[in-house]
């Protein structure tokens, strides 16, 4: 009885979306959107055509010229090359606050299921309340308390989107532990911690992923709002949400500061938003057996 | 059957569904007529094409899905299949009424069950909201909800499965309509309040002189209310025949296993035959007879050509469908 | 429906509470010393020392959470560090501006975003329905504040039709709504994309249900059929989401604040982050944390008229 072959593992959502993907233009619209912006924030240093902090006296607040594609800011700076660079920030910051959030309200989503009792319902009835606080000012108190850094960002905006992924994560937990198989593997003496991380998150992890990249457009957002409120990373390193705001300080003189910044986020909004349709539709159970 | 104009007729109706983007007869030529305070039971397993039958007769075939491709449904006379949405909205719930299975699902749960039956009263009758709420509540006692005055306003999640179904009846009632289409209605309750139920069809039937067709996969539950039968099979129709002659001697194998299948307190329930293999797909028909699959007298022509609806030579009311049991003349051609 | 009220506002106090010791926790265990962090590095002793025993900084943290606790309950929210003036008094002031502007996005939301939502998907993958989804799409895709600074750019500086400071002559009624315009379209839009989106995707839902064939078999005419028996249904989700982004939109509408030069709570509490008014600060989570309560009280309460079935519970 050592090697028991337990499957346990459902059609995943991911599985599924790919292979809707391949046949919804706007999901593929989406997937190349996010595809490009990613990979034009990875090769920034390469790509970028000039150093995002370098400042040029002689060409301040330029417009797009051919020198500089996009223009330039007020202390000479390249639009491109900070939109580059600060979309490279953007995403690390948004991307590293989302795993973290998925890391901490996973394993509270399945300890709270699978402990159940009085902890569940103190556990969730906390993630109630840190749920029916507005995302945006719950950051925004978090980094006022701990001091704007890119680490203090990260942990705010991870705070904010803790409590959906433990919802998320407790749901199917409640069901699978109640499920033969793991009766079983407690009968022949796994441990919890076994019986969690073998039956539990494999089916977890799917429902959770999606979330993952869904929850990964709110956290840009909050990102760019903090930096936009000035309490983003600090300058000089480019943020969109930092330059946006810059921009707007100018906004009657170059408008074209405050507008590029912001088509960049769009793009990257619309990408994830389309990717997120396609995740979400995959995930319909009203919708899956089409 | 009298001399007397049918009160539906239904010919040579043919139903499609799009099946990746193909239409696929679902129902294929049923033809059949109801005389005035008559009851045909429709008998088949799930996917013959009983409902949709039904739904047809009521145009309330999904949109885009499906149509009615070809056919008429003569209602007291007049065609319903080429008439406008408006106009088929004023006959459905006026004219010929439907009662579903589901009555947990079929009552809107928002609206209170009172406004549910008096509404088609205010469509059709014209009637103002005192005088539908007085005739509705006349329903209520007439289908036997019990402290009708007092439950009239309240929500349908505030009663029982039979209770809704007598809800449903009340509204298919509203109206007195020609013909009430019962889709199941008993199916999805409990066995001692199918029986209620049934006795309640019966006696408003009765009462309404109303003419019905009662669909449903039990050949047990119609005895007791039909007085004809007619057996579909993968769209169409196998056998038709008064329902004494259907028990006794049933004559298409199709209702044989039917006959075989259900439930019988006098006999040991181990004997109880489910029919083995499953109805084939509407987008994946057989050539020949389309039971053939499944059938224990299956012969080589079977295979070949689809059978013709057929009489017996000693009963002209009894009609099949099959080359093995069937009679010489076809019924098709007589028409 | 009084009963069900009370009922709601007895549920609420737990979570009230629940939020109010969050507002408490937050600002007492936040790493540093806030008189430090107040008075800056180059504080003298006597002066942090004078701080901390002016905030109660240096009792227990029990005792501190039953003078904050009594505080709030007595109504007081104490005084701002910068301007010495009550907090609530403060907050009444911009309080209404704040309450307008979510009050006419939430509106603007829900009017346009419920009718656009049923029509899209009664012509669903027709031409309206995808102009509906693109709008619904672009709204999402929107952070608030970008869209404010290129509506500003555009409908306030570029065509003039809006006032680009909105803040001047609020006693007159009409200059107020031209300064309101711009902000609660903003807000507004952003709104509009999800409540379009829910009603949609939930009104195809409902038309798939067995009630609504049970309607049309009646002979229900089809507007009615969509009007009475759909849209009702239809809209419990709506009111889920619209709870849940009533949030989302106090959230948003801080940035819209900032953008548009509003009076307003965002004012407020960005203000107080700059200038590290640190009693403002928890004197405004305080005032959120009501707000909060408030709008799931509400929430809840549409669920009453809407749903008969809720009322039971």
């Amino acid at each position: 009885m050592s090697t028991v072959h337990l499957s346990t593992r459902q059609p995943g959502a991911l599985a599924l979306f790919w292979s809707r993907a391949r046949r919804n233009k706007g999901t593929a619209i989406g997937l190349v959107l996010v595809l490009v912006m990613v990979a034009s924030a990875i090769l920034a240093p390469w790509i970028a055509p000039h150093d995002p902090l370098e400042q040029d006296i002689i060409a301040r607040l330029e417009p797009p010229s051919d020198t500089y594609l996009l223009g330039t800011d007020p202390y000479g700076r390249d639009i491109l090359s900070r939109i580059l660079w600060g979309g490279r920030v953007s995403l690390f910051v948004s991307t590293s606050a989302v795993l973290i959030a998925m890391v901490v309200g996973s394993a509270i989503g399945i300890l709270a299921g699978y402990i159940g009792g009085k902890f569940d319902r103190v556990t969730m009835a906390c993630m109630d309340v840190l749920l029916s606080f507005p995302s945006l000012i719950m950051g925004l108190l978090v980094v006022a308390m701990l001091g704007p850094s890119i680490v203090n960002l990260i942990l705010a905006i991870g705070l904010t989107a803790v409590a959906p992924f433990a919802r998320i994560a407790r749901a199917p937990t409640l069901v699978i532990k109640e499920r033969e198989f793991v009766e079983a593997g407690r009968a022949m003496g796994f441990s919890h911690g076994r019986i969690m991380g073998i039956h539990i998150l494999p089916n977890v992890a799917s429902e959770v992923m999606v979330m993952a990249s869904l929850w990964l457009a709110t956290a840009i957002r909050t990102e760019a709002s903090l930096s936009f409120i000035g309490l983003g990373v600090r300058p000089p390193t480019p943020t969109w949400g930092s330059m946006i705001r810059e921009g707007f300080e100018n906004i009657l003189d170059a408008p074209w500061l405050s507008i590029f910044p912001s088509i960049a986020i769009l793009i990257v909004m619309l990408g994830l938003n389309l990717l997120g349709d396609g995740l979400r539709d995959a995930t319909d159970p009203r919708l899956r057996h089409e | 059957m009298s001399e007397q104009a049918p009160v539906l007729d239904v010919q040579g109706l043919t139903t499609e569904f799009r099946v990746h983007g193909e239409w696929h007869a679902a129902v294929r030529g049923v033809s059949f007529q109801l005389a005035r305070g008559e009851t045909l039971a429709i008998v088949g397993e799930s996917g013959c094409g009983k409902s949709i039958t039904a739904l047809s007769v009521m145009r309330l075939v999904p949109q885009g899905a499906g149509r009615i491709a070809s056919g008429r449904v003569l209602l007291e006379g007049r065609d319903l299949v080429p008439l406008s949405e408006p106009e088929m909205e004023k006959v459905r719930g006026n004219r010929v009424s439907m009662i579903f299975q589901e009555p947990m699902t079929s009552l809107n749960p928002v609206l209170t069950v009172g406004f549910q039956v008096a509404e088609s009263l205010h469509y059709h009758r014209g009637l103002g909201r005192a005088e539908a709420r007085r005739t509705a509540l006349a329903l209520f006692d007439q289908v036997k909800i019990p402290s009708a005055a007092r439950r009239f306003d309240d929500y349908p999640h505030q009663f029982s499965g039979g209770m809704r179904q007598r809800v449903m009846i009340a509204m298919a009632l509203a109206c007195n309509p020609a013909v009430l289409l019962a889709d199941e209605p008993t199916t999805a309750l409990d066995v001692t309040i199918q029986a209620q139920v049934l006795a309640l069809l019966a006696e408003v039937r009765e009462a309404y002189g109303m003419a019905m067709v009662f669909i449903t996969h039990n050949l047990g539950v119609v005895a007791s209310i039909a007085d004809r039968v007619m057996v579909m099979y993968a769209g169409e129709v196998v056998e038709t025949a008064p329902i004494d002659a259907v028990f006794a001697r049933p004559t298409h194998p199709y209702t044989e296993a039917l006959l075989r299948s259900i439930p019988r307190v006098d006999r040991n329930t181990t004997e109880l035959q489910a029919i083995g293999g499953q109805v084939p797909a509407i987008s994946n028909m057989p050539a020949g007879c389309r039971f053939a699959d499944r059938c224990a007298l299956v012969e080589p022509r079977c295979r070949v050509q689809s059978p013709p609806l057929t009489m017996l030579p000693d009963d002209p009311r009894h009609h099949v469908r099959c080359w093995v049991r069937g009679g010489e003349t076809s019924v098709e051609a007589l028409q | 429906m009084i009963g069900f009220i009370l009922k709601r506002l007895l549920v609420a106090l737990p979570t009230l509470l629940a939020v109010l010791t969050i507002v408490f926790l937050f600002v007492r265990v936040a790493p540093g010393d806030p008189a430090m962090v107040i008075l800056g590095d180059s504080a003298s002793q006597e002066a942090l020392e004078a701080l901390r025993q002016q905030l109660g900084l240096n009792k227990p943290l029990w005792a501190q959470y039953v003078d904050f606790m009594l505080m709030v309950l007595s109504g007081d929210l104490g005084k701002s560090m910068l301007t010495s003036r009550p907090i609530l008094q403060e907050v009444a002031e911009v309080l209404p501006y704040t309450v307008e502007l979510t009050v006419a996005s939430l509106t603007i939301g829900v009017v346009v975003g419920v009718p656009l939502g049923i029509v899209s998907a009664k012509q669903r993958n027709g031409w309206f329905d995808y102009f509906a989804r693109v709008i619904s799409l672009v709204g999402l895709s929107f952070p608030a504040f970008v869209s404010a600074v290129l509506m500003l750019l555009i409908f306030a500086i570029e065509l003039r039709w809006f006032p680009v400071i909105s803040s001047a002559a609020l006693d007159d009624p009409e200059a107020r709504l031209r300064a309101l315009a711009l902000p609660a379209f903003n807000l507004g839009l952003i709104m509009l994309a999800y409540v379009t989106r829910v009603t949609r995707s939930s009104m195809l839902g409902v038309m798939s249900e067995d009630y609504i064939r049970t309607a049309r078999a009646k002979g229900v005419p089809g507007r009615m059929v969509v009007w009475r028996h759909a849209l009702r249904n239809a809209l419990i989700p709506v009111v889920t989401v619209v709870g849940l982004y009533l949030g989302v939109l106090i959230g948003n509408s801080v940035l819209t604040e900032i953008v548009f030069n509003r009076p307003g709570l965002g004012k407020l509490i960005v203000g107080a982050l700059n200038q590290r008014d640190y009693t403002m600060l928890q004197g405004l989570m305080v005032i959120y944390a009501f707000i909060i309560v408030l709008c799931n009280l509400l929430t809840d309460m549409t669920y009453g008229l809407i749903d008969p079935r809720v009322k039971r519970q």
